[in-house]
């Protein structure tokens, strides 16, 4: 399930590091669209990861947006171009931005290294931090306003100038939340990532 | 007609004289044209005109005959002449006559075409009406038959399954049957049964009637046994009546004689006591003064009990005022103590060794001279805490004043330093372009010996060409021996420009300076504390605005073309197009209907327009067949009421729910009614009105006694009958 490719005992690298970051967001992408009440909530289905359950969505064809953009946005850390992933959430009758999510990417370590990027971080004290971030994001359906309207999400992601654009995707333009406040959350790194959570979100007037 | 009126004229004029040949001519002439006005048919209008001509040609040839007529002839000539001109004038009246009668004809027929004509285009236009509901009614015709063919199916197929269900039907009333028979054949075991328990139960019945009838004749004669023994007790009863009454008179009796006895002894206690009567007497009196006696004591006795309560009430009194003064006492004491010490206060406070009467006079005294002394010192004290105020105030003025005189003065050094920096600076400058000036002085002093040696190795050479070109040498260099010269002066003259304090008095000017420098910095310095605000409240501003923004440090934005939004997006846009042509298509709905032309339901029913019509002619069947039934049922009630009028001679109108009037058929006069009203049991009351009144006897006689209304109204008949041929039988023999 974690997907860790070890090249030793215990060390993690530079692809394994990618897709703990993948799984990280799926998993958190799944949960704010359950919590935000995007699908009904018969579509969910729960499953135990990090300790938590998190509830799934069931409906293909979520599941096959997510894979394919997550499998994109895989290749792309590993090229280290990745500056930000962002889940907007849109109001479908306004076309307005009701919250975003930016899950900002750092890149730590040297990638110049011999026999490509290694961590030697724990894998347990990296599944804490997701679990701490996922915690919170779940949590945090008590301070986030109630979305009323139809609502409909897209995900983006923040690149740097000179990615080579498959087919299926096109340029998007960002997405600017009016009247907005902030939270930060948890970051958790895996020492090759860093990943940090904040959700813009529109005051309730 | 005219032609051979014509020729015969024209024969007759070149036959008989040549002088009339004029007017002939004319005549001759004059025809031609209005015949070939006048003529219907061109043939013989061609032929007159040929014939016409023919003639002129003739008679030009035969101009020259002529001969003497006689007058006679020439009258008769003449005559002939007049009458064919008369002719000729009816002729031609009738030929204009026909020609407008033509016309009109002509005209007739014209309008007659247009008619026809249009009368031929609306029978095209009908036969093209009647061809189109030809086609509909052949559609119509196939979609019927269409829907026969279809319920012919249906039918078909129902029949098809009633017959499986009336066979599934019989199957289950045999399977009943035979059920029912196996149940016959069970209960008529049962029944066999039952007739044996019936015979068992017959039997004992028997045996049960049996002793019923035993039991009878014992009850017989135990009733018999009664009844004796009834009677004899009916006599015993007599007998303890007998008894008891016998019984009463014997106590009543005994009670008499107890009382006589009783009388007897009182009668010898009397005899007694009269004797004793003097005695009595003696003790009856010595009672009474005893009497009076103890009704004093009495008295006595109260009056002292009230003036005992009464010293009682007053001692308790007096206990309590005892109390009273004692406490009183105690504190008297306790205030003359207080008295003299509070004397003693006083006098210590006033100083006075004399009497204690004056006293409180001089403590007053002293009280309101230290009360005055505390409100002047009051005042005294807020009037220098007021001075103290304002002379703190005073003081933080004048230290910022302080520091504000120090801030300036700082400043002034500051500008001092920078204006004396400026001068150092200014001088630096004099000095390199004084350096620069000495350096193009000593260039130009180069220029001048190179000159020179230009000059002094030529000098060997001829004079006179080299004369000139020195000369011309010296002359440019003069010139630009000059322009170095204007050159220094330029630069001195900035230098002195640019440095004016050098060259210009020193004292007032700075001041004067320093004084606009001042305000310039003072201003300066509001500006940039305003411009600071402004910025800090933009930037506050900001941030409350950027808050929600999104920031792209370099890069761009990606994301997959095939995403939920876009999808939901296109979904909602597919909804709106949908709803807009609902909205359409509900619109154009609600014009149809306003305009009448489809049915009330929204399309929605399954009605269509042959089903409406169906119904419509079911409607109008209906509509007639209640029609015919009413007005079969009026005849029919019409015929009903007249023939009961005939035959039983009175007519029944129905006036409300339950009256009923009749009019007689021999009534004398109109109002003459009978009322009947039904009631609520069914049966009719006769009302009272005039006529009825006229009728007590027969109402009598009928209705209340032989209780039968056909009877009354028959003999009503019989009697209005003989009245009406009475009258009509003495009106005859009158």
């Amino acid at each position: 399930m974690t997907g860790v490719v070890q090249q030793s005992k215990s060390s993690i690298t530079l692809k394994g590091s990618a897709e703990i970051v993948c799984d990280y967001l799926n998993f958190g992408i799944n949960s704010i669209l359950f919590q935000r009440g995007l699908y009904p909530p018969e579509n969910f289905q729960s499953v135990e990861n990090y300790g938590l359950t998190i509830l799934m969505s069931t409906d293909n064809k979520i599941k096959e947006f997510l894979s394919s953009t997550l499998s994109q946005l895989k290749e792309w850390l590993i090229q280290r171009s990745v500056t930000k992933v962002a889940l907007i959430i849109t109001n479908v009758k306004t076309l307005e931005v009701m919250e975003r999510w930016d899950f900002r990417v750092e890149y730590e370590g040297n990638p110049d290294e011999a026999g490509g990027q290694v961590s030697e971080k724990p894998l347990k004290t990296i599944k804490n931090e997701i679990r701490d971030v996922l915690k919170q994001i779940a949590s945090s359906v008590a301070y986030l306003p109630l979305l009323d309207c139809l609502c409909s999400f897209d995900i983006q992601i923040y690149t740097k100038s000179n990615v080579d654009l498959p087919s299926q995707w096109s340029e998007a333009e960002m997405a600017h939340v009016k009247n907005a406040q902030t939270v930060k959350m948890r970051s958790f790194s895996t020492n090759i990532h860093k990943v940090d959570t904040v959700v813009t979100y529109k005051n309730e007037d | 007609m005219t032609d051979k009126v014509n020729d015969t004229i024209i024969k007759m004029v070149t036959n008989l004289k040549p002088s009339v040949d004029l007017e002939v001519n004319n005549f001759s002439c004059g025809t031609p044209l209005k015949r070939s006005s006048s003529s219907v048919s061109n043939d013989s209008q061609t032929s007159s005109e040929e014939s016409t001509r023919i003639k002129r040609m003739k008679y030009a040839k035969e101009m020259n005959f002529g001969y003497m007529a006689s007058p006679r002839e020439t009258r008769r000539l003449r005559t002939d002449l007049l009458e064919g001109r008369n002719t000729i004038m009816n002729l031609e009246s009738r030929i204009q006559h026909m020609h407008n009668v033509r016309k009109e004809m002509e005209i007739m027929y014209e309008n007659e075409s247009k008619l026809l004509k249009k009368q031929h285009e609306s029978d095209r236009k009908s036969i093209e009406e009647l061809e189109a509901q030809l086609q509909s009614i052949r559609q119509r015709e196939a979609d019927l038959k269409k829907q026969l063919a279809d319920v012919n199916n249906k039918y078909s197929m129902l029949k098809v399954r009633k017959d499986e269900e009336i066979e599934e039907l019989e199957k289950s009333l045999t399977e009943m049957k035979e059920e029912s028979r196996l149940f016959d054949g069970e209960e008529n075991a049962e029944i066999i049964l039952l007739n044996r328990k019936l015979a068992e139960l017959q039997m004992m019945l028997d045996a049960a009637e049996e002793d019923a009838e035993a039991q009878k004749k014992l009850v017989l004669e135990l009733e018999k046994r009664l009844t004796e023994k009834s009677v004899t007790e009916r006599e015993l009863e007599r007998k303890d009546q007998a008894l008891q009454v016998a019984l009463l008179k014997i106590k009543d009796l005994e009670y008499a004689k107890e009382n006589f006895l009783e009388f007897q002894d009182q009668a010898k206690t009397q005899v007694q006591k009269l004797a004793n009567y003097v005695d009595l007497e003696k003790d009856v009196e010595k009672l009474k003064c005893e009497n009076v006696r103890l009704k004093d004591e009495v008295k006595n006795k109260l009056l002292l009990e009230e003036e005992v309560h009464d010293l009682k009430s007053r001692l308790t009194h007096y206990k309590e005022q005892e109390k009273r003064i004692a406490a009183l006492q105690a504190e008297q004491v306790q205030t003359q103590v207080y008295l003299n010490e509070w004397r003693s206060v006083a006098r210590g406070i006033c100083e006075v060794t004399g009497s204690d009467s004056s006293l409180p006079h001089l403590l007053r005294c002293v009280v309101e001279r230290l009360q005055q002394q505390e409100i002047s010192l009051t005042s005294s004290k807020v009037e220098l805490e007021s001075q103290l105020s304002t002379a703190l105030y005073e003081q933080k003025v004048a230290k910022t004043e302080l520091e504000k005189s120090q801030k300036l003065l700082v400043e002034m050094k500051k500008t001092i330093e920078q204006k004396q920096n400026l001068f150092h600076r200014m001088q630096k400058k004099l000095g390199l372009v004084s350096r620069e000036r000495d350096s193009y002085r000593l260039q130009l002093d180069s220029y001048e010996k190179d000159l020179t040696m230009a000059i002094n190795p030529p000098s060997n050479a001829p004079h006179t060409s080299q004369l000139q070109s020195q000369k011309e040498r010296i002359e440019s260099l003069e010139k630009i021996v000059d322009n170095y010269r204007e050159l220094n002066a330029k630069l001195e003259s900035d230098l002195q420009s640019s440095n004016p304090s050098l060259y210009s008095e020193h004292g007032t000017n700075k001041t004067e300076l320093l004084v606009k420098l001042q305000d310039e910095v003072e201003q300066l310095k509001l500006e940039n504390d305003m411009l600071k605000q402004k910025r800090d409240q933009l930037e506050i501003q900001l941030e409350g605005l950027l808050v929600g923004q999104d920031t792209l440090h370099g890069g761009k934005v990606y994301h997959l073309g095939n995403n939920p939004l876009a999808e939901c997006l296109a979904q909602r846009e597919q909804l709106v197009e949908k709803l807009e042509q609902e909205v359409e298509r509900l619109k154009i709905k609600i014009k149809k209907l306003e305009e009448g032309i489809e049915s009330s339901k929204l399309g929605e029913s399954a009605l269509c327009p042959e089903e409406i019509h169906t119904l419509k002619e079911q409607i109008k069947t209906h509509e007639s067949q209640t029609q015919r039934l009413k007005d079969y049922f009026k005849s029919s009630l019409h015929e009903f009421r007249n023939v009961i009028y005939m035959l039983l001679g009175y007519k029944i109108d129905r006036t409300s729910t339950s009256l009923y009037k009749l009019t007689s058929i021999y009534a004398e006069r109109a109002e003459d009614q009978l009322c009947f009203q039904l009631n609520n049991e069914g049966n009719l009351n006769l009302l009272e009105n005039e006529f009825s009144s006229t009728l007590e006897e027969m109402v009598n006689l009928h209705l209340r006694h032989q209780k039968s209304i056909p009877v009354f109204l028959s003999s009503l008949t019989i009697d209005l009958f003989n009245n009406s041929t009475m009258a009509t039988k003495t009106f005859e023999i009158e």
